[in-house]
């Protein structure tokens, strides 16, 4: 028995040695700086408070809900997040959609389809920077690709960037460019995940395409379908090298999105305290969506 | 539709998109050989008349973007590398060792996941400034040598390493640091490519914690350099950013390209997992 338990502690401890690397960092670098959010979200803390303080005092003075409350009177926060809203409006459903096409264009066999599907994946490898500048340079006013084609047609050049309403858009359009190629393999790792006996099953029965793909395809790609959509909402919600790079907010706030609104209450006007109370509301949010989305796709599931 | 008829609307649906996708990388690479007068040319040209290669060599001596390149080569491989090790180690004891906990910190880490990286910039910064490492290259090494992604990912493909295996080589006195070498590291090489691959795609293209992290301009990795000439309002310098553009993304390229069907199964595997 002692022997025994002797062989289990040492185990443990081994296991815990090999464990800690991985550990060490998460603690350091994951699970303080949550914590420390989360605290600081509760406080004033002047940049002063951030010089004095030691690595583990938690900087600034306890102020209750006071960050929550100046940032719920905050017009900007709300404006920012409206405009992450416009940005999800067009990003999600669309990226999902053309996701699942292309999906289904790729799952054909025919000569080229792996090339095509190459082609379609490399923007997703190129960075988010990287991305951003092609982009400006193919909207820009004067000598941009996009105006100079509108123009063969007789439109006269739009300045996208320049202008509140396109801003958004344009780079709502790039992130789906450059994402839409992995959503399109998770998708058609769920088409090929399907059997085809279930076609095969609808043909005989003479169903057309259509309803195969409404009663079949749909269905059961319900499950990847909930995890695509938690994807794409947290790229939404983390939407901030594009807005840096191409707008900085502008023009008029009008791509001011949440993670660049934090960015700049903590790096520009170092308000620490308030920069952490929308960090932990963004969180919430996040949370919230998660949850209901999932609840809504899983009735949906069950009652069809 | 016959098969004739899909055939050909096959290829022409192939032929549009592809032009469609392209055209935002053709755009990037005509720029980045056109003369400063002709970049700003109104109506655009289509080719460059002139293959300006000059571009490429101030943007790589000239602009330095050649330390920019060097940071990021050091803090990829370093980070590749030490989440490969950090994530096999976490996700051999997370799949095959009972320890009391175990479980607990697995559904912490995987808990990471969901938490935006928002709420991770300010405490970051404040945890590198106050352990010293601001403004130097392991400010952006050290807190991205594990991340939960790669240690659940890992688990995931040591859980179908057959408990009995592990078992059979414990009783014949392998030791961990043996049962890791020659065990687990060979029956998940597969799995090990994939990590590293979207481990070093992930820290070439990253931004915003350099960004936070970062101060000094020899300290940049590309895609803050970029973003930073970028920003400054030098309008005669985007030849010369879109020809460090084209160089920056050589490399991730490459790399996809050679690994390619490891890239593509990880994620689709991790879909169907997931």
């Amino acid at each position: 028995m002692k022997a025994n338990r002797k062989l289990r502690f040492r185990s443990a401890l081994s296991g815990y040695i090999i464990l800690l690397p991985a550990l060490i960092v998460m603690v350091a670098f994951n699970f303080y700086p949550i914590i420390w959010s989360f605290l600081v979200s509760f406080k004033t803390a002047r940049a002063i408070d951030i010089k004095n303080s030691t690595l583990f005092q938690i900087p600034g003075v306890f102020v209750g809900l006071d960050n929550y409350i100046k940032v719920l009177q905050n017009d900007l926060f709300f404006k920012s997040i409206v405009n992450t809203g416009y940005f999800a409006i067009m990003f999600i459903p669309l990226t999902l959609l053309s996701s699942l096409l292309l999906a289904i264009y790729v799952n054909q066999k025919f000569k080229g389809v792996n090339f095509f599907r190459t082609i379609i994946f490399i923007p997703y490898i190129i960075s988010v920077i990287s991305s951003s500048l092609v982009f400006m340079t193919l909207f820009n006013t004067e000598a941009g690709f996009v105006n100079a084609s509108l123009e063969l047609v007789g439109i006269k050049g739009i300045s996208w960037l320049g202008n509140e309403k396109l801003a958004m858009p344009v780079i709502a359009l790039m992130s789906i460019w450059r994402r839409v190629g992995y959503f399109m393999l998770l998708y058609l790792a769920g088409l090929q995940n399907i059997s085809k006996s279930m076609y095969e099953a609808a043909d005989i029965d003479g169903a057309n395409a259509f309803v195969k793909f409404k009663s079949i395809t749909v269905p059961l790609l319900s499950k990847i379908t909930v995890v695509i959509m938690v994807l794409l909402l947290r790229d939404a919600l983390t939407i901030f090298q594009e807005v840096f790079v191409m707008t900085g907010g502008g023009p008029g706030n009008s791509t001011v999105t949440v993670p660049f609104l934090i960015y700049q209450e903590a790096f520009s006007y170092l308000r620490f305290g308030t920069a952490a109370a929308m960090s932990y509301i963004l969180f919430v949010l996040a949370f919230i969506i998660i949850i209901v989305q999932n609840k809504i796709i899983n009735r949906k599931g069950n009652t069809e | 539709m016959n098969t004739k008829g899909k055939m050909i609307f096959n290829y022409v649906v192939m032929i549009g998109l592809v032009t469609l996708f392209l055209i935002p990388l053709y755009w990037l690479v005509s720029g980045s050989f056109k003369s400063n007068f002709e970049f700003n040319l109104v109506p655009p040209t289509l080719f460059p008349k002139k293959l300006e290669f000059g571009n490429y060599k101030t943007a790589w001596t000239q602009l330095g973007f050649n330390q920019a390149f060097r940071n990021s080569v050091i803090v990829t491989i370093s980070t590749t590398v030490l989440n490969m090790i950090t994530g096999t180690l976490a996700g051999y004891i997370l799949s095959k060792k009972k320890i009391p906990g175990g479980k607990l910190i697995l559904a912490m880490m995987v808990s990471v996941l969901i938490v935006p990286p928002a709420v991770l910039l300010l405490p970051l910064y404040f945890i590198i400034v106050k352990m010293g490492m601001y403004d130097t290259l392991l400010a952006i090494i050290l807190p991205f040598a594990a991340n939960s992604f790669t240690i659940y990912f890992m688990k995931q493909y040591i859980d179908d390493i057959p408990d009995d295996l592990v078992e059979a080589a414990r009783i014949d006195g392998l030791s961990e640091m043996g049962m890791l070498t020659k065990i687990i590291v060979p029956l998940t090489t597969p799995a090990l490519v994939t990590v590293a691959l979207i481990n070093f795609v992930g820290n070439w293209n990253a931004f915003t914690m350099p960004l936070v992290l970062l101060r000094s301009n020899e300290n940049f990795t590309l895609p803050l350099k970029q973003a930073m000439m970028a920003n400054a309002t030098d309008v005669n310098a985007w030849t010369l950013i879109l020809a460090a553009t084209v160089l920056s993304i050589i490399p991730v390229l490459i790399v996809f390209i050679g690994s390619q069907k490891y890239f593509v199964k990880g994620i689709m595997e991790g879909a169907v997992k997931g």
